[in-house]
């Protein structure tokens, strides 16, 4: 890296570590979720009747 | 086919799920032949020598910073005029990949900057409004986070969000309105681009797989913030995603 690998390698890692981060911690608010609402769930039929639902 | 039923958070949040997997898994090869175009193939700058190979992250990273914000502003705009829920939710959701994008701009360029300019930082225009949107992503997510009422936090952070476009044209143009250390743009929208094409191909490249990856976390956020939000959200995993 012509002398230049820490300021190189340091922006690639940098940047790496951030969207590993994101990620992971993404799954992992959508894992809590989703454990969270499988013990409350409602039947299907209910849903539909609000899937025209644009606002509130 | 009636494309307003995706307006519905319970129509979309589906949606999203087939999506994903597509914007994720090409985004991971676009970012693999992105990397190995700018290591590889692309040759060692006669000034920068590999120091400018920090580029490929550095230039993206910058342009989806300032793209996620004029998104976010624009559905937060949507969401407050038109009450639209689900275009509010998708500013919530791109407000935290553009703080990312941004702050990964501000670090890269930093690191960029010691080896060519001998500091890592300066109160140069470009720097500074860049962290300036910085800021602005932190203010919009702290706002909503502050406010308990989802309907009033999207008001609320619809209103920063538009007053803080005016700092995007700011950002992009203070290279050519003031004497900045930072250098001129290397792709101009209008003219030949001033950076060698295996060069330029490979920080197109890093472009589309950072854009890829944004579209895919922030569908993966806007799930995850339906489902918060939605009262009985547990429809949604009901009916099958």
């Amino acid at each position: 890296m012509s002398g230049y690998g820490f300021y190189v390698w340091g922006s690639y890692i940098f940047s790496l570590v951030l969207i590993v981060w994101e990620v992971v911690s993404l799954k992992q608010r959508k894992k809590a979720l989703t454990q969270q609402q499988s013990s409350n769930t409602v039947p299907a039929s209910v849903l539909r009747g609000s899937a025209n639902e644009t606002t509130s | 086919m009636n494309l307003y039923k995706y307006a519905s958070p319970a129509t979309f949040y589906p949606l999203a799920g087939k999506m994903i997997p597509f914007f994720a898994i090409t985004s991971a090869i676009l970012f693999a032949a992105g990397l190995y175009w700018g290591f590889f193939i692309a040759p060692t700058d006669f000034q920068q020598k590999d120091a400018y190979r920090i580029i490929f992250i550095h230039v993206p990273a910058a342009w989806m910073a300032m793209l996620l914000y004029v998104l976010m502003a624009a559905y937060a705009g949507i969401g407050w005029a038109f009450n639209a829920r689900l275009s509010s939710m998708m500013a919530s959701a791109i407000a935290p990949t553009g703080t990312l994008f941004t702050l990964i701009s501000l670090v890269t360029g930093a690191l960029w900057g010691k080896p060519t300019w001998g500091t890592y930082w300066v109160w140069d225009a470009r720097m500074t409004s860049t962290l300036i949107l910085f800021f602005l992503f932190i203010g919009f997510i702290s706002l909503q986070s502050a406010i308990d009422d989802p309907r009033r936090a999207d008001r609320a952070g619809a209103v920063l969000a538009l007053v803080g476009v005016i700092n995007v044209p700011i950002i992009y143009f203070s290279v050519q309105w003031w004497n900045t250390l930072h250098q001129g743009a290397t792709i101009r929208m209008l003219g030949k681009p001033t950076i060698a094409a295996p060069m330029l191909t490979a920080l197109l490249i890093m472009l589309a797989a950072c854009w890829l990856y944004s579209v895919a976390v922030v569908l993966i956020r806007l799930r995850c913030i339906i489902l918060e939000r939605e009262q009985n959200a547990s429809r949604f995993a009901e009916v099958g995603v």
